[in-house]
């Protein structure tokens, strides 16, 4: 019956096409980020420094959803890499509670990672992206608060803004607002990252959960509160990568080694003011970023 | 950079998440059809069986796909894959139209061809392997083109929760409000829904049978 | 013919009776049909007689009474041996639309392992004693074929395993009164020669006088009277007495004012 055997050769195509079509082209990778400006801006600077470094082909999958997105796609290979907070993975991923000192998370992280994933974490790329609970500077001035403990006093008449993950989070605003004691007038306000700053100088706001790395901070407009209770786990950036990708490739390891330690907190605080404030190219401002590092 | 020459710049990406997609769309179709043909089947041995069976289905329905994968996150082995959650929550999707369809087609059948069946002493398997799925593929078929092309589209809201698949493109699309991005996993995820149709149609044609 | 002598009891009905949801379809039917004869089980529609058929290939099963085959009550039979032995041709033949003439002829032979060239001839011999050219016939698909081809094609599956027995529920009534008269004088010719037992039934009282070796009569679920053809043209009681002036009335018209018998 030709009918019958034409099905079968279609279904023997298939699936061969399926069984090949799997992999990817030997020599590429995929490096992913988070959907917000500053991953965008580490998986860049990863990708360039390992295009330059080991001349594999690299693919750019950035502004994948969140946390959880980019552990899946990594954990499925669906990218190879991508640089995450130590804070982050320990509270979001493994669940556990969060323990102050940053080496003791950094080390924890690694080895649970490698333990119950099979990934590989990299040494830390140099700076803390903590929360950061910030204000309008005017305000800090006006009442004399440096440290959130200050401004829990005034706090119950000022409206919250906070991005999505940070209400959602163990390590976000339930804890903090439990560690502090932090009373709000009304419910925060749930908004995009991008718009928070917006919303704080536009009196929308009086206080908001933003980064310690955001580029907004260089301007002097917003003065950020002292963690004085150390309720913030540490959030060290570390690349995060399969070991399968790092067998492969050894050259991505050494390359990786090579990043560790790098990025300031100001180096991070600049790149993000240039592409959020200044508006300019991601790949410009790495280039130049890594050019003034010698590392390219 | 035209949308053309994107397409073509991206086309390895696009082809990688195509193929995930087809893969998700493949496996939890496959699972529906291993489940929904069976309850079908019992619905026409029993019917009283039709209340729970096609009610359970249809609460699987009515709940939104994206509430669906929340739901099923903190299950134990379920979550913690995305594909995984992502290949279940379709599958539960799918079984309303197979279920109704394996069962519309089998009582489609002409009483008189089944009363013969019997009277020629056909035993239970024998008319339901020979007589009753044979004739009931067409409409079955029908169900499978509905459910196949349901599902290539809810796979896309997999996506955002890290499933993987054409969906993919369209969330970093609007992260980036970057228009191209969106359209690099709009555009093929309409054309698998395109050719998951036309191709299931053209079997049913092939296989329908003037009763 | 005198159909008790010497006569063995094929089919048996003892007080058999069925019942749909309390309300009794078919009640205190006796009647014993004899090897070789051709009953025909005559009375309107919703008279009972699709329903005493079907109790004797066990499609449906007696409320109460039993239905003997062959000497063993239908339910001590095992289903699928008890059919295999039974012929079962309905009106609109039902045949498997996704078959082929020939898969469908060859059907119970199939079903009872027989080698394939010995099935193979038997399907080439059935259809040519249902009239139908195998060369032209066997490969094509009822759909193809008109409702009298149909029809032949029913009776040549019914009678693929060489069974004993036959039932056959108005098996001529859609067809058109030419092919109709065709096709009965065939199947006379073929039962004259093979001598099946034969339950055959129809509303139509003409098909039963030429059909039956004897006719049995059913009003509202029960057994109203058992004659040979001729006792029902003679027939007194009301209910025969009602077809057969009907039937005389359909006829011959013109003799309709002449009431009574011959």
């Amino acid at each position: 019956m030709s009918g019958v055997r034409r099905w079968i050769l279609f279904g023997v195509a298939a699936t061969m096409f399926f069984a090949c079509g799997c992999g990817r082209r030997r020599n590429t990778i995929v490096i992913g980020s988070k959907n917000f400006p500053e991953q965008a801006i580490l998986g860049e600077l990863l990708a360039q420094h390992i295009e330059s470094r080991t001349g594999l082909r690299v693919e750019r999958r950035f502004y994948l959803s969140g946390t959880y997105i980019c552990h899946q796609a990594l954990l499925a290979g669906r990218i190879d890499m991508y640089v995450e907070y130590t804070g982050t993975a320990l509270t979001a991923i493994l669940k556990e509670t969060p323990k102050g000192d940053p080496q003791a998370v950094f080390e924890r992280v690694r080895n649970e990672y490698a333990r119950r994933f099979g990934l590989i974490v990299e040494p830390p790329l140099g700076f803390n992206d903590s929360f950061a609970i910030v204000v309008r500077g005017d305000d800090a001035r006006r009442y004399g608060i440096h440290t959130i403990s200050e401004a829990a006093k005034y706090t119950p008449s000022w409206r919250a803004g906070f991005g999505y993950e940070f209400m959602e989070r163990p390590d976000g605003y339930d804890g903090l607002a439990k560690a502090y004691g932090l009373k709000f007038a009304g419910t925060p306000r749930v908004m995009d990252l991008g718009l928070l700053y917006r919303a704080l100088l536009d009196h929308q706001v009086d206080i908001v959960a933003g980064n310690t790395t955001d580029g907004q901070l260089v301007t002097g407009s917003f003065a950020v509160l002292d963690d004085d209770k150390h309720y913030f786990p540490p959030y060290q950036a570390v690349p995060i990568v399969r070991n399968e990708v790092l067998r492969q490739h050894p050259a991505i390891a050494t390359a990786l080694t090579e990043l560790a330690g790098k990025i300031s907190d100001q180096d991070m605080q600049r790149m993000n003011y240039e592409v959020v404030g200044e508006h300019k190219d991601t790949a410009v401002v790495v280039r130049a970023f890594l050019h003034s590092k010698h590392l390219d | 950079m035209s949308l053309v020459h994107f397409f073509l710049e991206h086309r390895e990406e696009i082809l990688q998440s195509s193929i995930e997609h087809v893969w998700l769309v493949a496996i939890s179709m496959l699972l529906a059809i291993l489940a929904g043909v069976p309850l079908g089947i019992a619905i026409t041995r029993k019917p009283w069986l039709s209340k729970p069976i096609l009610g359970g289905a249809n609460v699987a329905e009515t709940i939104p796909s994206l509430a669906l994968f929340g739901f099923l996150l903190p299950v134990p082995w379920l979550g913690a894959r995305a594909d995984r959650l992502a290949i279940v929550a379709l599958a539960l999707y799918a079984l309303l139209p197979i279920i109704r369809n394996t069962v519309a087609g089998i009582q489609g059948i002409d009483p008189g061809v089944r009363d013969a069946a019997r009277a020629m002493g056909m035993t239970g398997r024998q008319i339901l392997l020979r007589v009753e799925l044979p004739l009931s593929l067409p409409v079955l078929l029908a169900g499978i083109r509905v459910a196949t092309v349901w599902t290539v589209g809810i796979a896309t809201i997999a996506a955002a929760i890290g499933a993987g698949g054409l969906g993919e493109f369209i969330f970093r699309g609007l992260a980036m409000v970057d228009n191209r991005v969106i359209l690099e996993g709009a555009i093929p995820a309409a054309i698998l829904a395109l050719a998951a149709d036309i191709g299931i149609g053209m079997l049913e044609r092939r296989l329908r049978h003037p009763r | 013919m005198n159909a008790t002598q010497a006569a063995e009891i094929c089919i048996e009905f003892r007080d058999a009776e069925f019942r749909i949801g309390g309300r009794p379809v078919l009640k205190s039917f006796s009647l014993a049909v004899n090897r070789g004869e051709t009953l025909v089980l005559l009375g309107r529609s919703g008279s009972g007689k699709t329903t005493a058929l079907k109790l004797v290939n066990r499609l449906l099963e007696p409320s109460a009474g039993e239905v003997r085959v062959e000497g063993r009550s239908t339910l001590e039979w095992d289903p699928i041996r008890l059919r295999r032995r039974i012929g079962y041709v309905i009106q609109e033949a039902g045949l498997f639309p996704h078959f082929t003439v020939e898969r469908n002829v060859a059907l119970v032979p199939q079903l009872e392992n027989w080698p394939r060239e010995r099935i193979s001839e038997r399907v080439h011999e059935l259809l040519r004693i249902a009239g139908l050219d195998p060369e032209q016939f066997a490969r094509r698909y009822p759909h193809e074929l008109s409702g009298g081809q149909r029809q032949r094609v029913g009776v040549a599956r019914a009678l693929g395993a060489d069974p004993p027995i036959l039932l056959m529920d108005e098996p001529f009534g859609a067809l058109d009164v030419l092919t109709r008269a065709e096709i009965q004088r065939e199947f006379l010719e073929l039962q004259r020669q093979l001598r099946k037992t034969v339950i055959f039934v129809t509303h139509d009282v003409r098909e039963a006088l030429l059909m039956g070796t004897r006719i049995a009569l059913l009003e509202t679920g029960e057994l109203a009277g058992v004659y040979t053809p001729q006792e029902f043209l003679r027939a007194t009681e009301p209910i025969a007495a009602a077809y057969v002036s009907a039937f005389r009335a359909d006829v011959m018209p013109q003799t309709s004012a002449k009431r009574g018998g011959q």
